[in-house]
């Protein structure tokens, strides 16, 4: 028994089959995680390592050229950048998409053991971290404190880092700003020199002093007493009664020549929040994780903490991507509430029965719900990719079932009972619904193909609809053939509708549609030359329009967030710098009210913290956060801040350069990046300095950016082998002199309560602020006598680069280039034009990158795809007409879809992102799904022997309202997605607005030319077979039917 | 009224439509992808490995004075080539409905 009648002789079974569908679905559903973006992120591990004191070629030389030839063979790698930094190297390696990170980690933490011995004695070792340095972080807290703000460093580190580092999916979390308690000894420098004692002095003995030691064990009696020595400082005031030596027969202690202070370490990292101090607390996930689901944990955490906090601690969220995300989601998901209502109400108008209507619209529902099962089973989570396959599926579901169900109406209308009606109906369709769905899936399963990032994003799309629809032709085949044999009975012809009956009004109107198309029809195909004129003309001018149309990769989304780094004049101190920050939040602050949150830091961090990954740090840069209110709540966007912004900051004379930002992590800003490789730094630097200054003149470039900052100034002190040795001094004993009086020097750590505190003696700023200062530092000879710095040593000031970026094991500079008022395709293809007139010297080479290069491997993707997408069609449907000819009538409509999405994105000044062409290739399986229902049916009528144009307009005349019905299901499911304006529309905006402008273009006119291409393409065909026939039937020309015949007739 | 069964090989299908078509033939009942033999000449149509051709089968009710034609030309078909094969078989209708 077939699958059909099955379905029909047992109602129960099928109701539960779904049921348990629905169900499972449901389940999934609420399972299901969410994302922005399907998971894309490649598999990201950054190697930390530092090395005290060494300066950025230092690092580069010794650490990260090791590193990296060092993880270059790891399994599975794609691409090895690093970036080297005073004090600290960074390596990046970016694994192929789908490796395991535990394993990637684990082979890394191999490649690193073996050349452990390599690296120099004092490099810490490295730290593997599983996410990716360039990545934002996904939350951001601000911490305030009034009392407590001394302790707060260790404070936040017990309760809240630690904890949220032990978090599933958090790869680190860390403190920016916080303030550190200390115990300085501020060392006079003269006094110590009268009393010929050294810094190292001092500390050795606070070392020798600040200690427990357990001292064996004392029987007596019965007891076994352990002994031990309390040496420790039991408060910090101990350490300036400390004796250091005696000169003249006195004693001399500590306070003598020095201040011993308890406070809070000097500040070189300043953070603002919204004016005030603070600290700043931030969380990056592993590379790996899904950033709702970690922040929603971190966020549940920090709740549960704030209560063990002190209560004038105030812990500020200052940035949550899951916001924008969860927001975006649910925009999107509302969105396809309005389909499904606008979609049922389709139904409802055309056919007009509410019964009918019903048993349609419940195919919907079973069939995104399976789409859920996929996603719950493959573990991938609901994003804005999923959710919009789902509302380009919506229109497309119910076209089989309405298909099965007019067939079966039919039948029920000439007299069968339900239960036959069903069954015959369903058995004359069943064939031509599957291979419909046939040519659907040939369009999108090739997306499930694609390799690389449009891979990633299209490949969930291209599972999503191809499931759906699948099970929607299987609902239109048993549920709705069931429901029909229950559900609809035999109208009875009323004598006289009511006047606002659904006869009277509707059916009336598209009575007069249907006589009205065909009119159109019958004089197209008698003014074809006319028809297929203005068709060439048609697609010509749009080909010629679409020179007009900007490109992008992908459409930027305003995430209520805005980032801005300013550098100033290099070398500038704190202070001076301090100034411009503060003018900076002024007119942030006066100037857009749209602005909630403020947050700016400047200076630099003495210790490598994480913190000076994200941004440029140094008492020169000051970086700024802001976030806006919704994107709902205010009138302008994100973009349009931040273009006025960059005029703001233009007239400010202090600030050198700076890049307003406002992607929030993920996908961040459209640039083209301008990537020069070579080692040498004074060519590279040279090369980048003028493509930056050729890039000014370039119309539409803004924020240009060199990757690679200034050099900065460096005390470089050169010492003298020969001096050094007759003074009996190694250069590490003169390094480590030295460094202790410049630095300062950690001797021991201070307790307290049990937490101890850095003990550091150094030299007050004061004394170490000009060279000739640096020149008299004492260093103390093995002989005992105490000698100049300048007399072993030359001091020169000199310019070294801060940061050495690498890509490929390759020094590389990039000049970053922002599109503003074009498009980044215009913006590379000028550059590309320009860069043609730049000598490029020897030994270097220079590459378009950024996301421009992923766009254009994108699009050479898309491309392909159409090409294999249109291919796939043309063989479905060759073999279901059984002609070669006929599916290329069908296929001219996809012709016609051009002229539509170039016209409706130039209305509404839409770029062509990757996701505008996604929605070009899906117009291929929508547009020729129009046309074959015509072709097949103006088939059907020839084969019934009417003329070839009456069979034509009879045929257009009786197909007008399912085409358009399909059309108007398709075109208002994608409506309320292209009309949308919430959080994170502008993604799938594009989609929905080349859908509707290819699919009603294309539609319309398929209308009028696919008859009129049929009707010239096959009128010679069909007459050629009858000929050959006539002349195998010669003998039968004498034939002449007599008198008699007829009147027997 | 006359019965007219014809029986042909499949490979005449179109030819014998469009010969009904031509004398003004409407109505018929078909029997297609059937087997059988002839009694004197020709290969047998059994559809099997042996004799892989099928017949169709023709049962038309025409007028009288029509049959004359029809069975001329069906022979001159048959002539055509003898191999293919093709017969016409007249009896009388006494009574219809």
């Amino acid at each position: 028994m077939s699958i059909y009648s099955s379905a029909v002789e047992k109602p129960i079974t099928t109701i539960m089959l779904f049921v348990g569908v629905v169900v499972f679905g449901l389940f999934s559903l609420v399972q299901l995680p969410i994302d922005f973006y399907p998971e894309m992120e490649p598999p990201f591990i950054s190697v930390m390592t530092t090395y005290p004191g060494a300066n950025a070629a230092d690092i580069e030389e010794n650490i990260t050229k090791i590193l990296e030839d060092a993880l270059n063979s790891v399994e599975n790698m794609k691409e090895i950048t690093s970036r080297s930094m005073d004090n600290l190297s960074v390596v990046s390696v970016e694994f192929e998409w789908g490796s395991n990170l535990d394993e990637a980690s684990n082979d890394i933490r191999d490649a690193i053991d073996q050349i452990l011995e390599v690296l120099p004695d004092e490099v810490k070792r490295p730290a593997i971290f599983k996410f990716n340095t360039s990545m934002m972080p996904i939350m951001m807290y601000t911490i305030t404190a009034e009392e407590s703000y001394a302790s707060l460093e260790k404070l936040i580190e017990e309760k809240i880092t630690n904890r949220i580092n032990r978090i599933d999916g958090v790869g680190s979390s860390g403190l920016g700003g916080a303030p550190e308690r200390v115990v300085y000894v501020d060392v006079d420098p003269a006094r110590l020199q009268a009393y010929n004692l050294t810094l190292e002095q001092i500390g050795g003995i606070i070392s020798a002093e600040n200690a427990n030691m357990p001292s064996g064990n004392i029987k007596m009696g019965l007891m076994d007493y352990q002994v031990r020595i309390e040496g420790e400082f039991p408060e910090s005031e101990v350490i300036k009664d400390l004796m250091i030596g005696s000169a003249n027969g006195k004693s001399i202690y500590i306070k003598d020549v020095a201040q011993v202070r308890d406070t809070i370490k000097d500040v070189t990292m300043y953070q603002k929040v919204n004016g005030h101090d603070g600290a700043m607390m931030f969380v990056m996930k592993q590379s790996n994780a899904n950033t709702v689901q970690v922040c929603r944990k971190v966020a549940k955490e920090i709740e549960e903490v704030k209560a063990s906090l002190p209560s004038d601690i105030q812990i500020t969220l200052l940035q949550d991507s899951s916001d924008f995300i969860v927001d975006s989601i649910m925009n999107l998901a509302e969105t396809l509430m309005y389909a499904l209502i606008f979609v049922v109400l389709v139904v409802f108008v055309f056919l007009g029965r509410w019964r009918a209507t019903i048993i349609i619209a419940l195919t919907i529902p079973i069939s995104l719900i399976a789409a859920f099962i996929y996603l719950f089973v493959t573990g991938q989570s609901l994003n804005i990719i999923s959710l919009s396959s789902l509302s380009i599926a919506i229109g497309m579901v119910v076209d089989d079932a309405i298909v099965v169900l007019e067939n079966i109406t039919k039948h029920i209308e000439r007299g069968s009972n339900p239960r036959e009606a069903a069954k015959y109906a369903t058995n004359e369709v069943w064939l031509s619904v599957i291979a419909t769905t046939l040519v659907v899936v040939a369009v999108f399963l090739p997306l499930t193909m694609m390799g690389g990032l449009t891979g990633i994003l299209f490949s969930q799309l291209g599972w999503i609809v191809t499931i759906t629809v699948t099970i929607s032709t299987i609902t239109a085949i048993t549920l709705t053939p069931m429901l029909s044999s229950r559900m609809l009975r035999l109208r009875e012809k009323k004598e006289k509708p009511k006047r606002l009956s659904y006869d009277n009004t509707m059916g009336k109107a598209l009575n007069k549609l249907d006589n009205w198309y065909a009119k159109i029809v019958s004089w197209s195909l008698h003014h074809k030359k006319v028809i297929l004129g203005a068709g060439v003309v048609i697609i010509v001018g749009s080909l010629i329009l679409t020179t007009s149309i900007g490109t992008d990769f992908m459409p930027q989304s305003d995430q209520d967030s805005m980032s801005i780094s300013i550098k100033c004049q290099t070398g500038q101190r704190t202070e001076i710098t301090e100034k411009t920050a503060k003018q900076v939040e002024q007119i942030l602050r006066n100037n857009y009210p749209e602005i909630i949150n403020i947050n700016s830091s400047y200076g630099y961090s003495e210790e490598s913290n994480m913190l000076s990954l994200f941004n440029t740090t140094g008492s020169n840069y000051i970086n700024v956060r802001t976030r806006l209110m919704k994107k709902e709540e205010r009138n302008r966007s994100v973009f349009a801040i931040a273009d006025d912004l960059r005029k703001k900051l233009d007239t400010i004379p202090e600030i050198i350069t700076y890049n307003v930002s406002t992607g929030g992590g993920g996908f961040g800003d459209n640039t083209v990046d301008i990537e020069i490789f070579g080692h040498d730094f004074e060519v590279t630097n040279a090369l980048a300095q003028e493509i930056s200054y050729r890039l000014k003149s370039v119309k539409g470039a803004a924020d240009i950016q060199i990757s690679r900052e200034d050099d900065k100034p460096e005390l470089q002190i050169t010492l003298d082998q020969r001096k050094l040795s007759q003074h009996g001094l190694t250069t590490a004993q003169a390094a480590a002199t030295i460094r202790s009086q410049m630095y300062g020097m950690t001797p021991s750590k201070y307790k307290e309560a049990g937490e101890e505190y850095d003990i550091i003696v150094r030299f007050p700023e004061g004394y170490r602020t000009s060279i000739t200062q640096v020149e008299n530092f004492n260093i103390a000879t093995p002989m005992g006598q105490v000698i100049k710095l300048k007399e072993i040593a030359t001091i020169e000031e000199i310019w070294t680069p801060p940061t050495i970026e690498r890509e490929s094991r390759q020094r590389i500079v990039k000049v970053q280039v922002k599109p503003e008022g074009i498009s980044l395709g215009e913006l590379a293809t000028a550059i590309q034009q320009d860069l043609k007139n730049v000598s490029i010297p020897q030994d270097i080479s220079i590459a378009l990158g950024g996301s421009y290069k992923d766009q254009q491997e994108s699009m050479g993707d898309l491309m392909l795809l159409l090409v294999l997408i249109i291919l796939l069609v043309y063989i479905v449907m060759t073999s279901q007409f059984e002609s070669f000819k006929m599916p290329l009538i069908i296929m001219s409509s996809i012709l016609f879809a051009i002229p539509g999405i170039v016209l409706a994105l130039l209305i509404t000044n839409t770029t062509f992102s990757i996701v505008a062409a996604l929605g070009g290739v899906l117009l291929v399986g929508i547009v020729t799904k129009n046309g074959i229902v015509l072709v097949d049916f103006i088939n059907l009528m020839r084969e019934r022997g009417y003329k070839l144009y009456d069979a034509i307009v009879m045929a257009c005349r009786s197909r007008l309202r399912p085409v358009l019905m399909t059309a108007f299901t398709t075109v208002l499911g994608m409506l309320p997605m292209a009309l949308s304006s919430g959080s994170g529309s502008e993604t799938w905006k594009p989609m929905g607005i080349a859908v509707i402008g290819g699919l009603t273009f294309s539609t319309i006119v398929t209308l009028v030319i696919v008859p009129v291409l049929y009707g010239s393409m096959t009128k010679s065909g069909g007459r050629d077979k009858k000929k050959t026939l006539r002349k195998q039937m010669k003998f039968m020309e004498d034939y002449q039917p007599d008198q008699k015949q007829i009147e027997n007739k | 009224m006359k019965a007219v069964f014809i029986v042909y090989n499949m490979a005449l299908t179109d030819r014998v439509d469009y010969l009904l078509d031509k004398m003004g033939i409407k109505g018929f009942t078909q029997w297609t992808s059937i087997s059988g033999r002839g009694t004197e000449t020709g290969e047998p149509h059994m559809g099997t490995h042996t004799w892989p051709e099928m017949n169709n089968a023709i049962l038309t009710i025409v007028p009288d004075n029509k049959i004359p034609d029809m069975l001329k030309y069906i022979k001159k078909m048959d002539e055509i080539n003898k191999d293919v094969g093709i017969r016409a078989f007249v009896w009388d209708v006494v009574d219809q409905y």
